[in-house]
């Protein structure tokens, strides 16, 4: 930007400066452009590298940048599911029972709340929004405790409960952004025409929230299945696939972290592929305006 | 932008009171109020629930706790004198803000110009936005485990470094101190990217063009347009990248348990250390004292902006 103004300052002289300035300007612009390009790609490129690397290979003192001599010895090991097969349904079952009781008990909530009148609404929004300022650690600990001591651990309904409290104000931000989209004069003529609330709520509101309803699920799925703090706390015997990557980046086995990773990150890859238009024009427009 | 006139329209004062469908109701006592939002208070009352007992109970106890002695109940301080004698929990207080304070400036001005070239019309915008959106589509474990590869000994940062001849040889990088600050930050912000610039974009795009007309016809160059115009405007987009991500980077725990384990510790990680060497009232007050570094950083980051905003006016 700031290049693209010295750029002027320098050719006003010419009456062709602002083909110069174009120039220069473009080309500043394309350089970082390439390089971010570059800062961005080269780690998802070295993790799927070492993941058809040798232990020795992705241990070397000078690593290479090329993929040499691949082997597909750690993906074999990994599709014979004895280490990963458990790990994989806990993270798969916990993340899908958290998705749908975030939906359950945020989304009623959250319709109700998008229909108070302003002033009542937006402290309740504040106040969903502000839980993120409790750290998961200060939560964590008296609920690893109780939930140990109703034998909890070690269960997926257990790593579920504990992830609704992360998930459900996520998930509660979304809903309210997409229930008051939804035009209250649909609702009001439903209404005139006889229906009652439960019929208006099923008929007419269900229907228009469910673009909305689908995206909070999918961010609550994501919450879930990249969850390692609240697995480390009540998963003690058992282990998902955040937890299972974390064992072993800290035993160094560093070509199972990779091919673990990889697995880990193609279902988040193609649902954040599916979420990328409605990041952008639904919930997070809605957001910055508060 | 159909959403925003959708919900200025939701919040139009005709429909100011009631909710859904419901006329206007003179009956203002209490239980006439319960009796007319049965349906409305059976469908919150679930979710308050749920977290007035998993959340904020939670919370409450942490914080009774850590006054607590762990094995007579007393009342006292002696959980955060144990805590503050303890070089572990210092250099844990030291790389938590050191990585915040890091990575945060970072994330906003690395964000703050992938936006701006965002928001430009030019050949391959959509592919290289969704390039820059790719670390969103990375787990934040995976994360910190891709960047393993690279800060580690025989990683790719030190072989980069000695091919440029910048060091002899390589970096020790996870160790505690500014190194290990530093390459946690780093994950972060390639983690973290994505958000801000789509929260920075967002308000980018809602500044009106009319606005720059304007200041094209009052004559204002590049500099004095983006510091009067383009800034004030997109503030609250900053406000609210900068909040949550320094709340998330305070928080730090996945990046730096994969990144530093024990060698690098943060707020986060002490806490968990503590809970699994059964100090969990030690461990409590160190949750307390996270929590009042959050709470601290986002009263005054408010209280500035706003005493400076009122400066303006």
């Amino acid at each position: 930007m700031s290049s693209a103004e010295v750029a002027v300052t320098t050719s006003d002289q010419r009456p062709a400066g602002s083909r110069r300035r174009f120039k220069v300007g473009t080309f500043v612009f394309w350089f970082f452009a390439a390089l971010v390009t570059l800062l961005v790609l080269f780690p998802v490129y070295i993790l799927i590298k070492t993941s058809v690397s040798t232990l020795a290979q992705a241990t070397a003192p000078r690593p290479s940048y090329m993929i040499e001599n691949p082997t597909f010895d750690n993906w074999d090991r990994l599709a014979q599911w004895s280490v990963v097969g458990d790990p994989l349904m806990h993270s798969l079952t916990v993340a899908t029972g958290t998705a749908i009781l975030a939906i359950l008990l945020a989304a009623p909530f959250s319709y109700v709340i998008a229909r108070m009148p302003g002033n009542y609404q937006y402290p309740i929004i504040l106040a969903v929004l502000f839980t993120r300022m409790f750290p998961e650690v200060i939560i964590a600990t008296p609920i690893a405790e109780r939930f140990f001591s109703w034998g909890l651990n070690d269960t997926d309904p257990g790593l579920i409960l504990a992830h609704l409290i992360r998930t459900l104000p996520l998930a509660a931000w979304i809903l309210i952004g997409s229930f008051q989209a939804i035009p209250i004069d649909l609702e009001e003529s439903s209404s005139v025409d006889g229906a009652g609330k439960l019929t208006t709520l099923r008929r007419v509101v269900m229907p228009l929230a469910l673009p909305g309803i689908a995206v909070a699920a999918m961010f609550a799925w994501l919450d879930s299945w990249n969850d390692l703090l609240y697995a480390i706390y009540l998963f003690v015997t058992e282990d998902t696939l955040p937890l299972l990557t974390y064992y072993y980046s800290n035993r160094g086995n560093v070509t199972d972290v990779a091919t673990f990773s990889v697995l880990m990150t193609i279902p988040v890859f193609i649902i954040t592929l599916f979420l990328q238009r409605y990041i952008q024009s639904g919930t997070l427009s809605g957001a910055v305006k508060g | 932008m159909a959403q925003g006139v959708a919900t200025v329209q939701a919040q139009s004062p005709g429909t100011g009171d009631g909710f859904a469908g419901e006329p206007y109701s003179p009956d203002r006592s209490m239980w006439g109020k319960v009796k007319k939002y049965r349906l409305e208070i059976i469908m919150v009352l679930p979710f308050v629930v749920y977290l007035v007992f998993f959340m904020f109970y939670p919370v409450a106890e942490s914080i009774v706790r850590s006054f607590l002695n762990q094995n007579t109940n007393e009342v006292t301080l002696d959980n955060y004198r144990t805590i503050m004698n303890r070089s572990q929990f210092n250099d844990a207080f030291v790389n938590t803000i050191g990585i915040t304070a890091i990575g945060v400036t970072l994330q906003m001005l690395i964000g703050l110009g992938i936006a701006f070239m965002l928001s430009r019309e030019f050949h391959g915008r959509g592919i290289f936005r969704s390039i820059v959106l790719i670390p969103m589509g990375v787990p934040t474990i995976v994360a910190g485990a891709a960047m393993l590869y690279i800060v580690g000994f025989n990683g790719y940062l030190n072989r980069f470094l000695m091919d440029v001849g910048l060091v002899d040889i390589p970096v020790y990088w996870q160790q505690s101190g500014i190194r290990g600050m530093f390459i946690i930050a780093l994950a972060d912000i390639w983690k973290a990217l994505p958000l801000v610039v789509l929260i920075l974009l967002a308000g980018l795009e809602s500044i009106p063009g009319d606005v720059y007309e304007a200041a094209d016809v009052d004559g204002a160059g590049g500099w004095r347009k983006f510091r009067d115009v383009t800034l004030p405007l997109l503030m609250p987009a900053i406000t609210m990248a900068l909040i949550l991500r320094a709340i998330d980077a305070f928080r730090i725990f996945d990046i730096a348990m994969v990144l530093g384990g024990q060698a690098i510790p943060v707020m986060s990680s002490f806490v968990y250390t503590e809970y699994r060497a059964q100090n969990v009232n030690l461990a409590s007050a160190a949750a307390v004292i996270l929590l009042l570094m959050i709470v601290v950083f986002v009263i005054a980051y408010f209280f500035l902006v706003e005493r400076r905003g009122g400066d303006e006016k």
